[in-house]
């Protein structure tokens, strides 16, 4: 049987074939712009995440405060002035117990001026009364159940194939909800750009075959720096795990850091 | 005219409905995800080559013996062995992309940077207090930098 074509059907087509012409232009132009601001190509070539798995690890015996690898950050991250940081160091003075407490330990005074950038004024207890005292240098630690990953609501943040966590600058919201959910406080919001910073383990760096830029200036080599994948059994970061016992922070949150901290007391969090 | 064309109008209507909300989805999501969504995980791709695109700073020991091979190999000879030169001399990639551009000026705060005595510092670790130790403030004086054992 067939049907004459109406009016009613001959508009409808018409309309619907201006609509495909319109739309399937502009669907072309807003998938190249997506393509646009999210694709670039100016990463250094020739990098396989698949194949390193870094690793950073802190004998903190060795850190003589300083503040070398603090300033190298801001510098080499251009971290933003003022209390901004990626990396970081505290003071921990545990001091001498009062006589006849029945005490092994008085309180511990913890501090961190400006982040160590500057070094250490005098410590804040007299210094017969400092039992013991010690730099921690701090920085991401790098966890394999990373609470900051878990809360993000856009993916922007992520365990990248070869162990660093990254943030992702054009997708973070800026929500914050990944800066309450470190327990290190190793994020903060950038007052510059409005999205979550943390320590990249200085990825422009290391995908380029250098040291991060805190491992770089670090003078007593606190700071150790390798990749897993390809370290024999004279790299240093392969001689740290032989030569110390180890420990992470906060172990019983169960994030599982891969930084590990040598030389550190029971006050380190 | 097939059993399904048959279904109660008001419930074609609604199959109509839901099949378009799952199509104009399903097309929004090809035109808006991101190209290398996924690639590795739930994040973009792109976004690790992206922050690996920033420039380094820091040029690296191994770029300051290119030039001042003579001063690195003196240093290694010495306690400051395990010293950078960027620590000390300040960020170089500037200064090794053009020459010209002189490195930062060296003075007495970069010595007790590390060396004036704080209790946290460990023990083997050489510390004076400065102001008793040398009422002046060019260290220099005494010590060379380079080769700290030394004392002409």
């Amino acid at each position: 049987m067939k049907r004459p074509v109406t009016r009613r059907k001959l508009l409808g087509g018409v309309a619907a074939a201006l609509a495909g012409a319109i739309l399937a232009p502009a669907a072309r132009a807003a998938k190249a712009a997506v393509r646009k601001v999210f694709v670039s190509s100016d990463a250094p070539k020739g990098y396989r995440p698949e194949d390193h798995q870094w690793a950073m690890a802190i004998d903190a015996g060795r850190c003589i405060g300083c503040g070398l690898c603090v300033e190298a950050c801001k510098k080499e991250n251009s971290v933003p002035e003022g209390p901004y940081f990626r990396t970081w160091i505290e003071r921990y003075v545990i001091t001498r117990p009062q006589p006849g407490s029945g005490e092994s330990r008085g309180p511990a005074h913890v501090d961190s001026p400006n982040g160590g950038m500057r070094g250490f004024p005098e410590p804040p207890v007299p210094k017969e009364e400092i039992q013991h005292a010690f730099f921690v240098p701090k920085l991401c630690n790098l966890c394999r159940h990373s609470p900051c990953v878990q809360v993000c609501p856009v993916g922007a943040t992520f365990d990248a194939p070869d162990g660093a966590v990254l943030i992702d600058p054009k997708y973070c919201i800026g929500c914050g909800f990944c800066i309450q959910a470190c327990p290190y406080g190793c994020r903060f919001m950038s007052p510059v750009t409005h999205t979550a910073e943390k320590c990249t383990l200085c990825y422009h760096r290391i995908t380029r075959g250098l040291r991060p830029a805190c491992v770089e200036v670090c003078p007593t080599e606190a700071r150790v720096f390798g990749d897993l994948k390809h370290a024999g059994p004279s790299d240093p970061i392969r001689q740290f795990y032989e030569r110390n016992k180890v420990q992470t922070l906060k172990p019983h949150l169960g994030t599982e850091p891969r930084v590990f901290y040598a030389g550190i007391d029971k006050e380190v969090r | 005219m097939n059993r399904f064309l048959r279904l109660p109008p008001q419930i074609l209507r609604l199959v109509l409905l839901a099949l378009g909300i799952v199509g104009s989805y399903a097309v929004a999501r090809h035109f808006l995800t991101p190209p290398s969504f996924g690639e590795y995980g739930f994040y973009r791709g792109a976004a690790l080559g992206e922050v690996a695109a920033r420039p380094a700073v820091l040029a690296g020991r191994e770029a300051c013996a290119e030039c001042h091979a003579d001063q690195v190999t003196q240093v290694a000879a010495f306690s400051h062995k395990g010293l950078s030169c960027e620590g000390c001399h300040g960020a170089g990639q500037v200064h090794a992309d053009n020459p010209d551009v002189a490195m930062e000026k060296l003075h007495y705060s970069h010595c007790v940077r590390c060396h004036e005595a704080n209790p946290a510092r460990p023990k083997w670790h050489k510390q004076v207090v400065a102001k008793d130790h040398y009422p002046g403030d060019k260290c220099t004086e005494c010590h060379v930098p380079h080769a700290p054992s030394e004392v002409p």
